[in-house]
This record gives C-alpha cells, structure tokens and sequence, in this order.
C-alpha cells in the first residue's frame, strides 16, 4: 500500500509545474501548447482530489476539464481562423 | 498555532488535518503564478487560458477543506469556473467578429454527424439512458438521462425546432428546482420525513440536469442545421 503522501505530494509537484508550464513552458507562444500544459496541473489536481477521497468531485472535474478543453480549443481555432493575433 | 486548532472538529482526521497547511501553500503559488502570466503576458487568449489555472488553484484551496463540505463545495466551483471560461471565450470572440466584420463558423471543428447509428438506432438508445438515469436518480442519473435525450434530439433529422419546446423544457426545469428546495427545507423543518426528502431532492436534480443537458442537444442540433 503506498502511502497517502506520495500521492498528495506528486500531485503538488504536478500542479505547480504544470502551472508554470503554462505560464513559461517551452512552446507556449502556440496556444494549442498552452492549452496542452493545462492538462497537466488538471492531472495533478486529480491526485490532490483523489488523496482527499473527494470520488464525486473528481468524477465531475474530469468531465468539466474536457468540456474545457473543447471551449478552449473552439476559441483558439475561430480566432485564429478570424485572423485574430493570439 | 492552538488557536487555528480549536476550529478543527473532531470528525477530520489528523491526516487531512496535517495536509491543510501544504494544500493552501500550493493554492496559493498556483494562483500566484497563474495571475502573474496574466498580468505578464500579452494577448486576450493567454488571459483566457490562464484563467484555468487559477481555477485550479481555487479548486485545491476548496479541496483542502476536505470532508464532504469540500466535496459539496467543490462542485459548484467547478460549475463556475465552466461557465467563467465560456462567457469570458464568448466575448472575446463576439468582439474579434465585429472588430474584423469576419463571420466564422459557429463549430470549426471537422465534425461530420452522417453516421449510421444516428438515423437506425436512437430511439432504442435513447430510452434505455433515460430509463437507466430515472433508475440511478440524483447528479449521475441526471447526467445519465441527459446524455440519452441529447442523443435523441442530436440525432433526429427534423429540421427547426418548435418554441413551445423551449418553454415546456424550462418549465419542466422550474419545478424540479423547486422539487429540489422543498426537499432541502424538509430535511431542516421535518428531519423525521428524510426519506421523503430525500427522494424529493434526488429526482428534483435528476430532472434539473437531465432537463439542462438535454437543452444542450437542442442548441446542439439547431447549430449543426444551421451549418449545412
């Protein structure tokens, strides 16, 4: 059994690196990257969920990280397909 | 230091007491981080895109609550952090099209819905979700019953869709809301009733949401004609 605080820390570590990630990552000038990044400070919040036993919140967040992702990614390709600078 | 732990009630464990503080800590320097790229980088989408990561700092200084008083938190804060993207990504496109005069495609994804599945089989499917869901009841079976009646009117090839749909859908969504809060206040004015309550509350949502995400396929569907 692995303990608690492995999970709950990696999940930390996930969070602010995926976070700065976003912010200063490699490839960022790209929004598609960016977006991409997110992804990973939503793994890290799911561990931070799951250390907590918090199943229901977890579940929802996956679902609504998703639907995120579709608008996020909606709005970056009609704006650029607008000729918007992004 | 023993002040902050004469608030703490007995029932949370020392575990998720002992975590609290490194949660915070983190919530606090993701959203840290996450305002200084907006106020650092330039461009509206950046702004947009970094608005997720404050909301995930949101979401952990929310979780480290923990019990279920962070789970019920949790939820709606997920439900606003949805919705915040969505307006915020409304506008700024709305405002690139009048500030361009360009009129884009409404869902500029390659997404083509002539599939077999769709004319053959969606009444089978749709009754089976919806019978499924009234059968869960709750959140999930709300999400359940939705995603069969999404289906449904995504799939049906009628063009246009009848006003009155419209209001029957809200109006049927008015009184599971109400269903919804009677139930709450009798858990509060009649603890003796709970099971009543209960299920007052459980297909009060199961309608509400079921009732929302089948408005999604309506959208959906008058988007999708207005394409072709």
């Amino acid at each position: 059994m692995l303990d608690i605080y492995i999970w709950f820390y990696t999940g930390c570590a996930l969070v602010i690196l995926g976070s700065i990630g976003t912010v200063i990552g490699p490839g960022v000038k790209d929004p598609i990257v960016r977006t991409l990044n997110t992804e990973v400070a939503a793994v890290g919040l799911s561990m931070i969920f799951l250390s907590y036993n918090h199943t229901i919140a977890l579940l929802t967040f996956v679902a609504s990280t998703v639907i995120m992702t579709m608008i996020l990614l909606r709005a970056i390709v009609r704006l650029e397909e607008m000729g918007a600078k992004v | 230091m023993t002040g902050a732990e004469v608030l703490v009630p007995s029932v949370v464990s020392p575990l998720v007491v002992s975590l609290y503080k490194p949660a915070i800590l983190v919530g606090l320097l993701t959203g840290f981080i996450g305002l200084l790229g907006i106020a650092f980088k330039k461009g509206d989408l950046t702004a947009l895109i970094l608005t997720d990561i404050v909301g995930f700092a949101m979401l952990i200084i929310v979780a480290a609550v923990a019990t279920d008083l962070a789970e019920a938190l949790v939820l709606p804060g997920l439900v606003v952090e949805l919705a915040e993207i969505l307006a915020i990504s409304e506008v700024l496109m709305s405002r690139e099209m009048r500030k361009t005069g360009k009129n884009v495609s409404l869902i500029p994804l390659p997404l083509s819905l002539d599939m077999e599945i769709l004319e053959t089989a969606p009444t089978f499917l749709a009754i089976i979700l919806i019978a499924y869901g009234a059968f869960l009841s709750g959140f999930t079976g709300g999400a359940v019953a939705g995603v069969g009646i999404l289906f449904y009117v995504l799939s049906r090839t009628i063009r246009g869709v009848p006003s009155t749909l419209w209001e029957g859908v809200a109006g049927i969504s008015g009184v599971a809301w109400v269903l919804w809060l009677i139930g709450f206040l009798m858990f509060f004015v009649t603890p003796q009733y709970w099971l009543l309550a209960l299920f007052l509350s459980a297909f009060g949502v199961l309608i509400k949401v079921a009732s929302k995400v089948g408005l999604i396929g309506v959208l959906g569907r008058e988007e999708f004609k207005r394409e072709k």
